[in-house]
């Protein structure tokens, strides 16, 4: 019930894909994912989710944000 | 420390300065309101202007009509509270119309029905026309409050408008509204900014001078986005090479926000930036506090040039004391302040934290605490607050907040350790909350050893309580697992350490006594310890639980055969409900039911109807879940008596499904009372299927809980002996009977024993011995007459009245066996008469409007008086009279009095 538990053990990995280009300024404010800006103009999120509501926390950053939204794929696990 | 109500939550925001009007849009806004659809939605992500828009239409539509009335309410995290969502949802209906919201605060807190309920009342009780803003209703995610605006949208009166303003679509069932026709809805499509309207901006507003073609570029760039365009505007402003900026921005792949708030961030002096950065932690800024943050005086005269300039500071009042950035910006400015200065974020919260403390905001204090990581503050103030929150009963936000506190922090702290094992009991993990408990007593116990404190719960109250929370929660633990020992054990624990002056401790602890005696049937005791309870109640100003209380106490008054007493105790309690004014409390509907029982044991029909007429007109949210069953077990009872037994099974199946295992046990199963049901029609097969199915014998054990069954199992057994061809042996019955006769005396339960009685007479003249079943018929006349026992008697049919007349001629007689014989005569034809009479005129339930008028003719208050503090014509307030004389069958104001009053409606 309290932060000290442990966290996920596993958390699932996950890329997230943007319209719009976001410096790698951004990645401590998304929880310290990867951002990777794309030559197509659109930007990668990739990095671990620890679980669920992480994940949705993270779609509220991005919709407070307002970036379009383009995908979100859950990614085989990497152990890094 | 208290829990203020932030006023900042409840602020208008006033129409922007350099905002381009919206004539399209507003309109539309006019129209669903004008069409009197109750709900609009504008749902679209940060930036898109819906906060301004809903102003500008706000303060518009008060122009044209002076009988408007505005609510708002912005919304935060900690909103998720239902109750706190509640409190400020009154507080902004209060602003509107100062006549709302005052009864909502008199609502048992925690209760979100009738505290909606008594808003709503209130909306339609007053003059005027109330537009209801929710703003940044994305951050509710509480079900209940969904739950609550559903209820809230389907009874709402057609003077109250909701608005919901959102980021994300709200979890309201948006499709069915749609179609249902009651929504106005504006999205991310209808708000941004046309060519026409970005150029008003950037050059009309802003006085940029920009060409079409830049206007174009632009616009196409941001796509409408009007915080974009705004970004665009402030990064020019200062600019001389616009052109220069123009393309550059247009041939980035930037995020519209990363690339302008970066360009408006430059623009800023040195100090500006800085202080920014800083404050970009708070969700609201104040001069003071923002000093507090930079370390340098000025925050006062920034905040009033950001203010000026337009930079995404929003004001909170008319004061501008309080402001926000704008969301947008705000997220901007967090991740730089993440990327450049990750190591000050904690310090900057940890001192927001502080200034909060000293400034009396304690749930703001423990935000930042928290968001600080600086957990030990979070809890000694989470510690001083707990009274506050206990008593505006805000448990979400404790629970939460415990939630989020690691454990060692709470093992240093009692206070909050009782807590954390009272948040196992509401998740319904009982064996968490021992271990829990142990660790408190630990930690108390260290201290008192060694006289240091080892412990960091401060002294006060609260501390000197906990000993008797402890066992408290122990007996609760102890009673949800069915240990009746247990729970008596520490019950009567609590009780030895409570002082005299914590009355709702003394409560807790006489309830779980009295429960515990319940259980075991010791009757006398349970209601002992039950009048404790009320008295602790009563004095600790708690009239909710003292009603429901009542109840409780009834039914143990009940099988003693003290019923004069449970008739007084419902009296007091209706008293007390009626003395709470509107809406009625939450048992109300309850007490009407309970004392219905007791007319009905009395024979008088036409009252036990009367007052489940009047719990069925206050409705289910008069009731508590756990009771609702009964009004159908009672209108079975009486359903029987008027001699419709089909009508009364069909009853009790209802009962059935609406029955809650609570905290009270099972001592008359619906189950049971369906099979006598069968008995009494000969149905035995179904009767004896259900003793088989629970396993009843005439040899078992005996026990309080039991009782009811085992009774019911004589009947049975006697049912079967007269209904067979070739009777057997009433041994058994005989035998039954004699061992609870002894169990009901034994333990002082007369009203068992006079059923007991009445049925050994039975059985001895079915044995053919009708002169010896006499006797056991006589004590029962004696304990029934001064309690006046009718149906008791008068269910057992023919049997009974042959006994009865045997009885008079043998020389027993007295008032009581003449009302006997007398209702006996009459209950033949009464009972189908008083059926067909029942039919063909239902008592129709008066509205509650129909009531609340009610109420007011039985004062001094003239008609146009009453049609005054109603808000209404004299001709509705004559409808509404013609409707309550037709309804009540009379013609005179007086008249409808009486029989209200009679009938326990006023």
């Amino acid at each position: 019930m309290s932060t000290s538990s442990s966290p996920s053990p596993d958390p699932g990995w996950y890329e997230i894909r943007l319209q719009g280009q976001l410096d790698s300024s951004w990645a401590e404010w998304f929880d310290g994912l990867t951002l990777t800006a794309d030559s197509d103009g659109t930007t990668t999120l990739t990095g671990p989710v620890a679980d669920q509501a992480a994940l949705h926390g993270l779609m509220r950053r991005v919709g407070d944000l307002g970036v379009p939204l383009i995908s979100v794929n859950p990614l085989r696990r990497r152990h890094s | 420390m208290a829990m203020p109500v932030l006023g900042t939550k409840l602020f208008v925001p006033p129409l922007r300065k350099r905002a381009v009007p919206r004539p399209r849009l507003v309109e539309r806004l006019h129209e669903g309101l004008s069409s009197g659809r109750r709900l609009t939605l504008i749902s679209a992500p940060a930036g898109f202007g819906k906060t301004a828009l809903v102003s500008e239409w706000i303060a518009d539509a008060q122009r044209r009509n002076s009988r408007i009335r505005v609510g708002w309410l912005s919304l935060d995290e900690s909103d998720n509270d239902p109750a706190r969502f509640l409190t400020y949802l009154g507080h902004a209906l209060h602003r509107a119309d100062p006549g709302i919201g005052r009864e909502a605060a008199n609502q048992p807190a925690g209760s979100l029905i009738p505290t909606l309920t008594a808003l709503i009342n209130a909306i339609a009780a007053g003059e005027f026309d109330i537009i209801l803003v929710l703003d940044d209703f994305q951050l509710i995610e509480d079900p209940s409050i969904r739950d609550a605006l559903v209820f809230l949208l389907e009874h709402a009166p057609s003077a109250l408008h909701l608005v919901i303003v959102s980021r994300s679509d709200p979890l309201l069932p948006v499709a069915r509204l749609r179609a249902g026709g009651v929504l106005t809805e504006l999205r991310a499509a209808d708000l941004r900014f046309s060519t026409v309207e970005a150029a008003a901006f950037l050059n009309e507003m802003m006085g940029l001078g920009l060409s079409t073609a830049d206007v174009d570029a632009l616009e196409t760039r941001t796509e409408g986005w009007i915080a974009g365009l705004q970004l665009a505007a402030l990064s020019m402003q200062e600019r001389t090479d616009v052109a220069g900026f123009i393309q550059g921005f247009t041939g980035s792949n930037r995020f519209v926000i990363d690339y302008l708030a970066e360009e408006v961030l430059q623009s800023q002096n040195e100090s500006t930036r800085d202080f920014l950065l800083r404050t970009a932690v708070l969700e609201r800024l104040t001069a003071s506090l923002c000093d507090e943050l930079t370390g340098q005086p000025g925050g006062a005269a920034i905040l009033e040039s950001l203010d000026r300039d337009n930079l995404f500071v929003i004001p909170l009042d008319d004061g501008r004391r309080w402001y926000r950035y704008h969301h947008l910006f705000a997220d901007a400015l967090r991740a730089r302040l993440l990327r450049d200065r990750p190591d000050l974020v904690p310090q900057l919260h940890g001192l927001a934290s502080a200034w909060y403390e000293e400034h009396d905001l304690p749930e703001e204090a423990v935000t930042h605490a928290l968001a600080a990581a600086d957990f030990d503050r979070a809890a000694r103030v989470i510690e001083s607050i707990i009274p506050s929150i206990r008593r505006s009963r805000q448990d979400a936000t404790l629970l939460r907040w415990l939630a989020l506190l690691p454990e060692h922090v709470i093992d240093r702290r009692p206070v909050l350790g009782v807590y954390r094992a009272w948040s196992s009991i509401v998740a319904g993990d009982l064996a968490a909350v021992e271990p829990r408990l142990h660790a408190v007593e630990m930690a108390l116990a260290a201290t008192a050893a060694d006289g240091a404190n080892t412990h960091l719960s401060l002294p006060g109250e609260e501390l000197q309580k906990l000993p008797v929370s402890i066992e408290v929660y122990r007996a609760a633990v102890a009673q949800s697992r069915g240990d009746v020992a247990g729970t008596r054990q520490h019950a009567q624990r609590a009780l030895d350490l409570t002082r005299p002056d914590d009355h709702l401790g003394r409560s807790a602890a006489a309830g779980f006594l009295g429960l515990a005696s319940w259980a075991a049937g010791d009757l006398k005791a349970g209601v002992r310890a039950f009048r404790e309870v009320q008295t602790g109640l009563r004095l600790a100003g708690n009239t909710a639980d003292l009603l429901a209380t009542t109840i409780v106490l009834a039914d143990m008054l009940i099988p003693q055969g003290r019923l004069w007493e449970a008739q007084s105790a419902f009296e007091r309690a209706l008293q007390l409900a009626a003395e709470q004014g509107d809406p009625p409390p939450q048992s109300t509907a309850d007490l009407h039911v309970g004392i219905s029982e007791l007319f009905l044991q009395r024979n008088d029909l036409p009252a036990a109807a009367a007052h489940l007429a009047a719990a069925e007109a206050l409705g289910g949210r008069a009731s508590t879940h756990e009771n609702r069953h009964r009004s159908y077990l009672a209108l079975a009872r009486l359903r029987e008596a008027e001699g419709q037994p089909e009508a009364a099974l069909d009853l009790l199946a209802t009962a059935e499904r609406l029955y809650l295992r609570g905290f009270f046990p099972e001592v008359r199963p619906i189950a049971a009372m369906k099979a006598r049901l069968w008995i009494s029609q000969g149905r035995l097969a179904e009767a004896e299927a259900w003793a088989d199915e629970q396993g009843l014998t005439a040899a078992d054990d005996l026990s309080y809980r039991r009782e009811f069954e085992h009774i019911t199992l004589a009947r049975l057994l006697l049912g079967t002996h007269t209904g067979a061809r070739q009777p057997g042996s009433l041994d058994d019955v005989t035998g039954l009977l004699e061992r609870l006769l002894t169990a009901a005396d034994a333990a002082g339960r007369t009203g068992s024993a006079t059923e007991i009685l009445i049925l050994q007479s039975l059985v001895h003249a079915a044995n053919g011995r009708t002169a010896q079943g006499l006797a056991p018929l006589n004590r029962a006349l004696r304990q029934a007459e001064p309690e006046g026992y009718i149906r008791l008697f008068l269910d057992e049919g023919a049997p009974l009245a042959v006994l009865l007349r045997a009885a008079a001629e043998t020389g027993v007689v007295g008032d009581h066996v003449r009302r006997l014989n007398r209702a006996f005569r009459q209950a033949d034809g009464t009972a189908g008469a008083m059926a067909a009479a029942r039919s063909d005129r239902p008592l129709t339930a008066l509205s509650e409007r129909e009531l609340h008028v009610l109420r007011l003719m039985a004062t001094e208050l003239s008609g146009p008086q009453i049609a005054g503090e109603l808000y209404v014509t004299v001709n509705t307030l004559r409808t509404h009279t013609k409707h309550i004389f037709a309804k009540l069958e009379v013609n005179s104001r007086p008249a409808a009095v009486r029989r209200a009053e009679a009938l326990g409606l006023i």
